[in-house]
């Protein structure tokens, strides 16, 4: 079954999503498999990152906005600049992540955490949770 | 003349519908309309019109203010076709940079056909809000947006004006979304509160008739009247007031809360005066509108207050709108507005217009403002 979750971002930015994700692991009552995590958004994007420096995550932040900065001369004029930007980003980004768990635990390492990546934001947003496992 | 009235109860009594079917049909028309880079080349816009047409750039223009950030300037027809430089031709460059939203129902109105000629040759980016592509004004500027919105029984023009404001707001939202001095959850959330005014619309004339009835009734012996609001509401305080001259032919002037206190508190023989005091309960001006109300009591002026705070004036002289933020009220203050004039021309056997007879009878067709030569040089 899957599992929507709510968020409203206040910004554009990495956001940890871990403690949800970890919470509806522990309620789906599982041990063994897989989970897959995926945003029903194309202007935002899910990701792996250390949580240990914030700045580290302002700096892959950053490095999106580089690549993909925010113009006004994208031919996708429907929305906004930013958002003709942000789907460049999520579709290079991409809109899901899958994760092993094993005895209840997720399969993350010591610095890794589950992050919503806004780009953009403010917005209201969901993230999706399925389990495949026993 | 009980028909006359009729015509116009139906017009007042079908604007919720049109709100709620009209504006994300005028949001569509609007959302493309003007490229992205356009938007970021704005540093000023003006709206221009006459008459209803100025009237609802009067009402728009804080909002798009607000929401833009950008210098938003209402400003008539005539003052942006020869007074905007006075005469004098700018170099097209320093133009650059203006947007001129030129407002005309039926795209015909002679100076604002002028005075977008004008600003597009002299280098503003022009775009007609009208429901005539095909006008004089339709095609003068370089943009049109469309506003035209089925007709209703013949009377003074409120469907039309209506339609004007809605076509101005979203426009305005539109530049504020482009520009990110709003969110896209946020202008969206602007475009659902707009036409969500169609809810507190339904009915409301229905509710506020038998007090406009009764009370305007009571004032059919006089012969002037007052309309009163600040911000947004000066544009309905400008628009009722047009409605009545042209609905009862009674002298009708707007005023702002403030320079009521400066000027018209003078008016000899008060009580023969009436005043309308239109004053959202979230207004910035709130509180002067407070004291004006403590004001016309002082001076014996008859009076009304459309507002939706209950509390704002004694249970006979209060118009109780939905509540609504001060941005919008001008959507719905169009119900207490013309109702005001429907109800006076009928107590007083006024025709409309006059009846574009006898003195009047020039102005059939509307050729004084359609026949008046266009200078362009």
């Amino acid at each position: 079954m899957v599992k929507t979750y709510k968020l409203s971002t206040d910004r554009n930015g990495l956001i940890d999503i871990t403690p949800q994700v970890e919470a509806a692991l522990a309620e789906s009552g599982l041990s063994d498999g897989i989970l897959l995590v995926s945003i029903p958004h194309s202007t935002a994007s899910l990701t792996v990152m250390s949580p240990w420096d914030p700045l580290g995550l302002e700096d892959v932040h950053d490095e999106i906005n580089r690549i993909v900065p925010t113009r006004i001369d994208f031919k996708h004029q429907y929305d906004t600049p930013q958002d003709a930007s942000a789907h460049v980003k999520a579709a290079i980004v991409g809109h899901s992540r899958s994760f092993f768990f094993e005895g209840g635990k997720l399969g993350l390492g010591h610095s890794q955490k589950i992050y919503f990546w806004e780009f953009d934001g403010p917005r209201s947003r969901q993230f999706q949770i399925q389990f495949v496992g026993q | 003349m009980t028909e006359q009235r009729d015509n116009f109860l139906s017009q007042i009594r079908s604007l919720g519908e049109l709100v709620k079917t009209e504006t994300m049909a005028i949001e569509a028309r609007a959302r493309l309309l003007l490229t992205t880079p356009e938007i970021y080349g704005i540093r000023q816009i003006i709206l221009t019109g006459s008459g209803d047409s100025f009237f609802a750039a009067v009402a728009a223009a804080p909002a798009i203010r607000a929401w833009t950030g950008l210098p938003v300037q209402p400003m008539v027809s005539m003052e942006a076709s020869r007074y905007i430089d006075h005469g004098v031709a700018r170099e097209s460059g320093r133009n650059r940079g203006i947007l001129v939203v030129a407002l005309s129902n039926s795209g015909e109105g002679a100076r604002v056909v002028e005075a977008a000629t004008r600003l597009r040759a002299f280098g503003a980016l022009t775009l007609a809000l009208t429901a005539n592509n095909d006008s004089r004004l339709g095609k003068a500027c370089e943009r049109v947006l469309n506003v035209a919105v089925p007709s209703g029984a013949p009377a003074p023009g409120t469907r039309s004006y209506v339609a004007s404001l809605l076509g101005a707001y979203l426009l305005g939202i539109r530049i504020a979304e482009v520009l990110m001095t709003k969110t896209m959850d946020e202008a969206n959330a602007l475009r659902k509160e707009l036409t969500d005014l169609s809810i507190g619309l339904s009915g409301l004339s229905e509710k506020l008739e038998p007090i406009v009835e009764r009370t305007v009734g009571g004032w059919a012996g006089f012969h002037a009247a007052n309309f009163i609001g600040s911000g947004p509401s000066f544009g309905t305080a400008s628009f009722a007031a047009a409605k009545l001259v042209e609905a009862a032919g009674v002298h009708a002037t707007p005023q702002d809360a403030e320079e009521f206190h400066h000027l018209d508190f003078f008016v000899d023989n008060p009580a023969s005066v009436p005043a309308i005091l239109f004053a959202p309960a979230k207004a910035l001006s709130r509180t002067r509108a407070k004291e004006l109300v403590d004001t016309l009591t002082m001076i014996q002026r008859p009076f009304l207050v459309a507002t939706d705070d209950p509390d704002f004036a004694p249970a006979d002289r209060l118009l109780l709108l939905p509540a609504t933020s001060e941005l919008f009220a001008p959507i719905v203050q169009t119900v207490p507005a013309t109702l005001v004039a429907a109800f006076w021309a009928h107590a007083i056997g006024a025709k409309h217009y006059r009846g574009h007879a006898g003195l009047w009878a020039g102005a059939q067709g509307a050729t004084i403002v359609r026949n008046s030569p266009i200078e362009l040089d």
